[in-house]
């Protein structure tokens, strides 16, 4: 699974949502242990797993008091980063999600477009370069050209596993330069352009775990309600 | 206005120093309430079961009226007694709530999304806190605080009437007076205080909110913060503690004799005095006493036997003198040698009824009120409560007002009467207003109003600790005669005269008119 793309699919209500935040323990379980590289999540210290899971949600809960850069900067300043160190990490991310780092800077989230805000809400989750990242939904409030657009920029990200620029990044990753992401859709059709694995919740349940080319094949007739095959 | 600023010149230093009192009782107590309140409204904001019953206690506190508030702390130990601490306490109660209504609003409007965002980073709760839920909730935590400001500054002008000081002195004393220049030197300043102080809360929210910072507010909020340290410093010299502290009730007769005290006291001794004058009534007036928020202060017999004692009224000068003199002995209070005249309650009409019908005494007004129901009565408060008030009266001389009586400030009836608002009211036999408005005063013919001698009452301690003190006020026995007082009173609230200067020029001329054909007798 360690730098795979995980897409999690279901209609409203099937606890794609709630299995996302037992990832980083925003929830406990009330049964059962969720494991993260191999340990409980109630056996995690909640703030140090939390700083190294990337979390992008819809229409991205960017702080509206702090500029973009303010934005991306916040766990990199909260683990003690040296000011240059943040700042030259800000403009990576900003030219890698594709915001022209001069013109973004310093740009308060309500001066930006949906696609923006999601880029720019990307870019503060991969901050601190986590080794797992998860997404709730994180391009469902957008128009399906800016989605699109902003579909490709997550597979080159993905292809080009997000390699952080300089050598001090790259020694920190402890995940060997991986990212797992877990991305929370109801979009069959953006699950399949996306991910590596599709996992089917219905009301609470798992009934599917496959590639993208497996689910699609499926005669299962609540996954294929959800491709919207009757 | 020519009068405003020429009064505003004449008493600049005063001015300082009440204005200095003013910022210190709203900036502590605003202050405190933030303290109390911004905690608070964090923990209402987290734990909405714990909101309802805090927002409702504050809710509670906020509906006491502020005199009621102020005369429930007075006796209370540690927090009440008289003086700064008690309307500090006080105004700090009404200060809570709209601090810990925009915390709670502020709080409760940040986006759940954000702080989500927040917590799913990895930030401690504290993080979460400051770093994201307190910036976005101060702009509307400053709105509080601005009406906490706001209320306090008006509030503020009451705590006048327990001692604090302050520009509600001048409101006070202007009611008194029947002096708009005077109360417009208390109203003004309080109004513009209350908008600079507004403007520079107002410049601080800007300042705190990075997206609109400018030099401007900055340089808003920096002139405001010197002015009030300016004037806090200002205030605070001049209110050092003095050897002796000088109290009167919040009547003109009161602020003149209490400035006759201390003028006294300045002239003939090196010790210096504070003027606590415009007091509340004769309760906050001697409970201040009792505390040592005052030192001495001038009561009258008949008030002390009876609102104080609770001893029926008497008529016998020399009985009550005596009686009184041992109960405030018992309480360690020193009743001074009587100042020479009895300000009883004296029925008064228009000048022009009295001729018209021809009442002399109050039996004929009796009379007249029985014939014609239309008569309206109208007292102050304490007349109303006090058994040798209007009860007494009536049942003495059987007086059928058609209507109860109104209750009106005692600084307003006398102009009440003479607008024909009112037909009838009892006023201090004293009163400089009587003559002033040609009111005329109905003879008691039944005897029924008590003695009511002038007698400085002092904390017996105080006395033996300043003998030259004690000496300079048994000096002043015998030397104010009724028609001395009613010229007093008419040169202050009919001349608009200042009282310092109304006693300074007594005490070079000595008694104005002759001394009247019997004088008290002055037992020593």
């Amino acid at each position: 699974m360690a730098g795979q793309t995980v897409a999690l699919v279901g209609r409203s209500g099937s606890g794609k949502t709630t299995l996302l935040r037992l990832v980083n323990r925003l929830l406990d379980p009330d049964s059962g242990d969720v494991l993260v590289d191999g340990q409980s999540t109630r056996a995690w210290d909640p703030i140090a797993l939390r700083r190294r899971t990337g979390y992008v949600i819809q229409d991205a809960g960017l702080f509206p008091h702090l500029t973009v850069a303010g934005n991306i900067a916040t766990v990199p300043r909260l683990l003690g980063w040296p000011e240059a160190r943040v700042a030259a990490r800000v403009d990576e991310l900003l030219t890698l999600v594709g915001l022209e780092p001069g013109t973004y800077r310093g740009r308060w989230p309500d001066e930006l477009s949906g696609g923006q805000r999601q880029r720019a809400g990307l870019a503060r989750a991969l901050a601190a370069d986590p080794p797992l990242l998860l997404m709730d939904e994180p391009f469902g409030a957008l128009d399906p050209i800016t989605k699109g657009e902003l579909h490709a920029e997550f597979q080159r990200l993905q292809r080009t596993r997000l390699a952080p620029h300089s050598d001090a990044l790259r020694s920190e990753r402890r995940g060997g330069g991986q990212r797992s992401v877990i991305l929370v859709t109801h979009d069959m059709a953006e699950a399949c352009a996306l991910a590596d694995l599709i996992a089917v919740l219905h009301e609470g349940q798992l009934i599917a775990c496959d590639t993208p080319a497996q689910v699609r094949a499926s005669d299962d007739p609540r996954v294929r309600a959800l491709m919207g095959i009757s | 206005m020519m009068e405003l600023l020429a009064f505003i010149a004449s008493h600049r230093a005063e001015m300082a120093t009440r204005l200095g009192e003013h910022v210190v009782l709203v900036a502590a107590s605003t202050a405190i309430a933030a303290a109390i309140g911004i905690p608070l409204g964090i923990v209402a904001a987290r734990r909405p079961s714990l909101s309802r019953p805090i927002v409702g206690l504050a809710n509670l506190a906020q509906t006491i009226p502020s005199l009621a508030l102020f005369g429930f702390l007075i006796p209370l130990p540690f927090i009440g007694g008289i003086g700064t601490r008690t309307a500090l306490v006080a105004l700090t109660v009404y200060a809570v709530l709209p601090i810990l209504r925009g915390t709670i609003t502020g709080l409760q409007g940040v986006p759940p999304a954000v702080v989500e965002c927040a917590v799913a980073m990895g930030l401690t709760p504290r993080q979460v806190l400051r770093q994201v839920e307190w910036p976005l909730a101060l702009p509307s935590i400053v709105s509080g605080l601005r009406v906490a400001v706001v209320i306090g500054v008006g509030t503020a002008t009451i705590a006048s009437a327990i001692g604090a000081g302050g520009l509600g002195d001048y409101i006070f004393r202007g009611l008194a007076m029947v002096d708009a220049t005077v109360i417009l030197a208390g109203a003004l300043p309080a109004a513009i205080l209350a908008l600079a102080a507004d403007a520079a809360l107002a410049a601080a929210g800007h300042l705190a909110d990075p997206r609109r910072r400018s030099r401007r507010h900055g340089l808003v909020l920096a002139a405001v913060a010197v002015l009030a340290i300016v004037t806090a410093v200002s205030g605070r010299t001049f209110a050092g503690r003095a050897d002796l502290v000088i109290g009167s009730k919040n009547f003109t007769e009161q602020v003149v004799l209490g400035e006759l005290m201390a003028q006294a006291i300045e002239r003939e001794t090196g010790l210096t005095v504070e003027r606590r004058l415009n007091l509340g009534g004769t309760a906050i007036a001697h409970a201040a006493l009792l505390s040592g928020g005052i030192d001495v202060y001038v009561e009258y017999t008949g008030t002390a036997l009876t609102a104080i004692f609770n001893a029926p009224p008497s008529a016998d000068s020399e009985q009550v003198f005596a009686l009184v003199r041992d109960r405030y002995a018992s309480m360690g209070l020193t009743l001074m040698p009587r100042l020479g005249f009895n300000n009883t309650f004296a029925i008064l009409v228009r000048g022009e009824d009295a001729r018209r019908l021809a009442l002399k005494t109050v039996s004929d007004l009796a009379g007249a009120v029985k014939s014609d129901a239309t008569w309206e009565a109208g007292f102050g408060y304490e007349f109303l409560e006090r058994p040798d008030g209007f009860k007494g009266l009536s049942a003495a001389y059987g007086l059928p007002f058609a209507a109860a009586p109104r209750v009106m400030d005692l600084n307003l009836i006398y102009r009440a009467l003479a607008a024909g608002e009112i037909d009838v009211t009892a006023g201090d036999a004293t009163s400089g207003l009587i003559d002033t408005l040609g009111l005329a005063v109905l003879d008691d013919d039944r005897h029924y109003f008590p003695v009511y001698d002038a007698a400085p009452v002092a904390r017996a301690s105080v006395m033996l600790q300043y003998p030259a003190a004690a000496a300079a006020i048994r000096r002043l026995a015998g030397r104010v005669s009724a028609a001395d007082m009613r010229q007093m009173n008419f040169a202050v609230d009919g001349e608009k005269q200042d009282p310092g200067r109304v006693v300074r020029a007594f005490l070079l001329n000595g008694p104005a008119a002759p001394p009247p054909s019997a004088p008290v007798p002055i037992p020593q």
